[in-house]
């Protein structure tokens, strides 16, 4: 087992284009990270870069100790699970799963010893002689799984191995990566573009944007301090609602006022504003915690003009427009809401984000 | 007018749909579309009931008759077939062309496809290969056969094969062509008798002081003039030394006489002689002057012969026949029957290769586009798995190809089944008959005045060769 | 694994881009192609060369020494053979003699391949399997075995109604548009199962009938595959022997491939006649050949059942 490190990796195409942007990203052993972000934002080159299946154009990856930029890929000690699964079509279940330990001349029995174990951690024992043709989706995903676990290689490198399944494959797949993770206590490098498959399955999740780090932390703290306001957009489900504020101060006193919306910052707030100098700022809060109702004490109060009501069960989901915004809100399926009403939602200054207009960046201390 | 890669377009092969789309029969129309799509089977099933179905089975039906048509025969004509040494020939090249051929023009196809993929040139280097395709069997026949003339003034194989050989093996200034009955003994006039190992020494031995003449005949004076001879002198002798006088005993104003030195006499000159010793063990070597006369200094005082060389006599390179019969398989000492079964001939190595410059371009190009179809992750997962570029190669990449190289192989067994054009044109008159295939007899017997059943019979074999290959297609199209 | 681990612990720690898959034998592989390509022009480059070099320089010299003497080529060869105007038996006669085969064949085949493909996807009568089936037998069915009874068809229908089919290049083009059909309607029908079904029958429900279908949908969707049937069938004419053989031989005129064949058998010509004979029937399907390359690929592509 070992950890990676990404020094300053850079992939820039033949045309100038900036694929990946001076990544620096510490993956520690034994730890499953996410890199998550939307499509093109360079995480499976970063990938493809670290299994050597992408030239480097500068940076450093160390997996272990080792620099491996110009190790071959078979001398990096990574395995893969590609997308398309990408298994040998003209061999069976086990000559798929064993060809790698052949390929190393491993002793028949070692091979299939190692091969029978992960038949058995996978539940495809009974599919060892049939070829991938004959297997269906999930099927064909778990010898994948099977085909790098039985290498036992030092990181496991995985392509958005989920994208091709339906549904509820993909839950009772992802289930089982994380205990193949727990059991081998491997370190796990998984891209994907669903934010929700990074957050229940990563340790630690990296989030990309344009070749681009945007942060990296844990689900936690990306939910909780998102460092800007992409990251504040991608990571949640529905997703934060923004607005913009104009920061008006009046003897001291901050408010900030939109179309339809006020917010009396609470001291930290006031004290960050105040000092800033910035006429208007980003604020973000998420549809789960807006209340209905207005605050009296500091917080936001947005007036929403209802447009959609969607009934969630035990909880509501609501659109509406404020000010020429679009806002959605979660909140209790007690309220007797209308289409057409017109509400004032609220949210507890330790609810909201403030970020920087210009630099998107968030501004410290609130949250 | 762009060069563009030939295999950047595929046409899809496999049909999207059934065999027969059930997807909903068309709506609309009544019984006027539905004549109206009968109608348009029309004009093609006719056709080719007329010209293709008919004539199958008129063909069948003809072979079971004898030259005339009248008289029914059964299976006569089959067994003349495969009893006669001529139809056993063609038979023969039949089989070496479809055990050889296909396989080879997959192969260089597949050699090709993959290391083309390696460089920036390789749609260029596709179009180069697979120009020939357009050239007909007739052209190609022809070109090749001008390749492989047997002069090596004119052919570029034999010019080729002629330069290393005379490297190798340098031919002397009086060459004697064996093979033309010529000898180097029968150069032996006055004085010489032949010696071991193509050379000829002198009968008489001389020592330190004396001189000895050496006669010899047979030598064109056109060669003698290009070897710049002057007339012939008997050099003076000298103490210590041999000397001697090789000259052409042949005077055109003493036509029969031969032993003296005659004043229209030309020495030999260029020639290498040498000192043999009673041993015969060879000594000193020394080359005669323009007038044929040459000296050996400090000899001691035994006894030698003068040998002239053998490298005088090498005979420089002929061209090889490659448009020939000769068999490559030392089939001479065979009886007739097996002689046609397991000979050989050489011209058909030559117009392999001709035909392989042909359809290589083919191979490649069909096995390039189903290369280019390939998952790459598959193989980016053999890379990872740990297999370097050989390994995967041969483990993923190859077998994946099964398929496509399966439908190149066929293609090529059933294409080689019918050669004819190139062999026509290829083959010289006389290598006709040692090269002839099943094709080549099928025409031959229909020109003839009484051979129509045996070429009817000749076809029906042919076509039960390619029926293999039709069940195989057909299968790939119903599964 | 400690050897390339202790190979690969530099200090620097920007490592230069350099790239990891250099192979030195992609030089190799350099040098071997271009070896390879050398070898497959020299045949083509050298039948050039002697049609375009004197008819005595061929005995004296191998047509490789013109690189030391380029001024010795000349056209002089093709003047003669253009001398002789378009008398049968000359080579301009044999280059109309093979148009007037081959642009027939290609656009007889063309167009019934197309109907009749047409007939097999689009068309509402039972047994389309069965023939389809019969067509993909017959794509390798060889011509060989029709030769005999074709001819006597022929000689019958010339001898009943005075018709004369045999020996004339009516014969040729009727034979070889029946053996370019399967190979023809295979590639078109291909084609056509491509081609969804709805549009034919909103077609339909408008009241179009199957001709102007035909006419005004499939075909012109079908173009691309039309075209790459035609060049396909059109190279495939051009360069045919054997039916020119058995339908032509003894004729006043006759296709190129004809006239090269006679040139060396019974003319047994030197070759500044066969190699200017060689060129001038390759210029066309050459010309044909890079104006559509695309096509013809891809008519190769599917021919691989051929």
């Amino acid at each position: 087992m070992a950890g990676v490190v990404l020094d300053d990796l850079t992939k820039r195409y033949d045309g100038g284009a900036l694929a990946v942007n001076k990544l620096n990203i510490d993956i520690k052993d034994g730890e499953f990270i996410c890199f998550v972000g939307p499509s093109g934002c360079g995480k499976t080159t970063a990938l493809r870069m670290i299994a050597g299946l992408e030239e480097i154009t500068s940076g450093e990856i160390r997996i272990g100790d080792r620099v491996v930029n110009n190790l071959p890929p078979r001398d990096r000690d990574i395995a893969m699970v590609f997308q398309s699964y990408a298994l040998y079509p003209h061999m069976s279940v086990r000559d798929n799963m064993a060809f790698g330990l052949q390929l190393r001349k491993t002793p028949k029995a070692d091979i299939d010893s190692a091969v029978e174990a992960a038949a058995k951690i996978l539940d495809l024992e009974r599919f060892l002689d049939r070829k991938p043709g004959q297997l269906s989706g999930g099927q064909r995903q778990r010898v994948a799984l099977g085909r790098a676990i039985v290498r036992e290689p030092s990181v496991f490198l995985m392509d958005e191995p989920l994208s091709n399944l339906d549904a509820k494959l993909r839950v009772q797949t992802r289930a089982e990566i994380a205990r193949i993770h727990t059991r081998l206590e491997a370190t796990m490098i998984y891209v994907t573009h669903d934010q929700v498959e990074a957050m229940t399955m990563g340790d630690r999740i990296a989030v990309i944007n344009e070749g681009v780090l945007q942060q990296v932390g844990t689900p936690k703290e990306l939910y909780e301090t998102p460092l800007n306001r992409f990251v504040a957009g991608f990571i949640g489900s529905p997703s934060m609602n923004f607005i913009d504020l104009a920061v008006s101060n009046e003897g001291g006193v901050v408010t900030l006022k939109g179309d339809g919306s006020e917010l009396r910052p609470d001291d930290t707030m006031s004290a960050l504003l105040r000092d800033g100098g910035l006429d208007s700022v980003t604020v973000g809060f998420r549809p789960e915690h807006l209340e209905v109702g207005p605050v009296t004490g500091p917080g936001l109060n947005v007036t929403v003009n209802l447009d959609v009501i969607e009934f969630l069960g035990n909880d509501v989901l609501i659109h509406g427009g404020s000010g020429g915004r679009d806002v959605v809100a979660i909140v209790d399926v007690d309220n007797s809401l209308k289409v057409g009403d017109t509400v004032v939602l609220s949210a507890s200054p330790r609810r909201l984000h403030v970020f920087n207009p210009v630099s998107l960046a968030r501004m410290i201390g609130t949250g | 007018m762009s060069v563009a890669d030939p295999t950047v377009d595929v046409l899809p092969a496999e049909p999207k749909q059934d065999v027969v789309p059930t997807i909903g029969s068309p709506v609309g129309g009544g019984w006027k579309s539905h004549l109206g799509s009968l109608l348009f089977l029309l004009p093609g099933a006719v056709w080719l009931l007329v010209i293709v179905v008919y004539p199958f089975i008129a063909t069948i039906v003809r072979s079971l008759f004898d030259g005339s048509g009248t008289r029914f025969i059964a299976l006569g004509n089959y067994k003349a077939i495969f009893s006669t040494t001529d139809t056993i020939v063609s038979l023969k090249n039949n089989v070496v062309w479809v055990v050889v051929f296909p396989f080879l023009v997959t192969f260089f196809g597949l050699v090709f496809a993959v290391l083309t993929e390696r460089i920036r040139w390789g749609t260029a280097f596709k179009t180069i290969v697979f120009m020939p395709l357009v050239f007909s069997a007739t052209a190609a026949g022809l070109t090749w056969a001008s390749i492989f003339f047997n002069d090596p003034h004119t052919g570029v194989v034999n010019a080729a094969v002629q330069g290393v050989a005379n490297a190798v093996n340098p031919p002397g200034l009086y060459p004697v062509d064996t093979s033309a009955g010529e000898s180097v003994g029968g150069l032996a006039a006055t004085g010489v008798e032949s010696g071991p190992g193509g050379t000829l020494q002198s009968k008489s031995t001389v020592t330190a002081g004396g001189t000895i003449e050496l006669g010899l005949t047979g030598i064109s004076p056109t060669v003698l003039q290009q070897n710049h001879a002057t007339t012939a002198r008997i050099p003076t002798s000298s103490n210590g030394a041999i000397t001697g006088l090789v000259w052409r005993d042949f005077s055109p104003s003493h036509p029969t006489e031969r032993g003296q030195v005659f004043t229209d006499e030309d020495g030999i000159a260029g020639l290498h002689v040498a000192l043999l010793s009673a041993d015969g063990s060879v000594g000193a070597k020394t080359t005669t002057a323009s007038d044929g006369s040459f000296s050996f200094a400090g000899v001691g005082s035994s006894a030698y012969r003068i040998q002239i060389t053998a490298n005088n006599f090498q005979a420089g390179f002929n061209g090889i026949f490659f448009l020939g019969t000769q068999s490559l398989t030392p089939t001479s000492s065979l009886n007739p029957t097996l002689q046609a079964i397991l000979s050989l001939p050489i011209v058909d190595i030559a117009m392999i290769i001709a035909y392989l410059w042909i359809w290589a371009g083919f191979a490649m190009v069909v096995i390039g586009a189903g290369l280019a179809a390939l998952n790459r992750e598959v193989l980016e997962a053999a890379q990872i798995d740990g297999a370097s570029e050989w390994q995967t190669l041969r483990r993923v990449t190859v077998p994946m190809l099964r398929p496509v190289l399966v439908v190149v192989f066929v293609t090529m067994l059933i294409n080689v089944l019918k050669i004819f054009d190139i062999i026509l044109n290829m083959a010289t008159p006389s290598s006709q008959g040692g090269a002839s295939t099943i094709a080549l007899d099928i025409y031959n017997d229909f020109a003839s005045n009484n051979g129509q059943g045996l070429a009817a019979a000749f076809a029906v074999i042919l076509f039960v060769l390619v029926v293999p290959a039709m069940l195989m297609n057909l299968k790939r199209i119903r599964g | 694994m400690s050897a390339v681990q202790a190979a690969s612990l530099p200090a620097a720690k920007v490592a230069p881009a350099r790239r990891f898959r250099f192979r030195p034998s992609r030089i190799v592989i350099n040098v071997v192609l271009a070896a390879v390509a050398i070898f497959w022009l020299v045949p083509a480059v050298g039948i050039a060369i002697i049609s375009l070099r004197p008819e005595s320089a061929f005995e004296q010299s191998g047509w490789w020494t013109v690189f030391t003497a380029p001024a010795q080529l000349t056209f002089s060869n093709y003047q003669k053979l253009f001398s002789a105007g378009f008398q049968p038996g000359g080579v301009l006669d044999s280059l109309t003699t093979s148009l007037a085969i081959t642009i027939p064949v290609t656009i007889l085949v063309t167009v019934i391949a197309s109907l009749t493909a047409y007939s097999l996807v689009f068309g509402r009568w039972r047994g389309r399997t069965v023939v389809f089936l019969l067509i993909v037998a017959m794509l390798v069915l060889p011509l060989q075995m029709a030769l005999i009874p074709v001819a006597s068809l022929y000689n019958f229908v010339g001898d009943t109604t005075g018709v004369k089919i045999f020996g004339s290049v009516v014969g040729v083009i009727i034979f070889h548009v029946a053996f370019g059909l399967p190979f023809g309607i295979f590639l078109m029908r291909n084609f056509y199962t491509g081609i969804p079904h709805d549009l034919l029958e909103a077609g339909r429900i408008d009241g179009a009938g199957e001709w102007t279908l035909f006419r005004k949908v499939v075909m012109p969707l079908g173009l691309p595959a039309a075209a790459s049937l035609a060049i396909f069938q059109f190279i495939w004419v051009w360069n045919d022997l054997l039916v020119a053989l058995v339908f032509l031989a003894n004729n006043t005129h006759e296709t190129l491939t004809l006239y090269l064949y006679s040139q060396t058998r019974f003319l047994s010509s030197n070759y500044w006649i066969i190699s200017t004979g060689a060129m001038i029937s390759i210029i066309v399907p050459l010309i044909v050949f890079f104006a559509f390359q695309r096509y013809f690929v891809r008519g190769v592509l599917a021919g691989a059942v051929k």
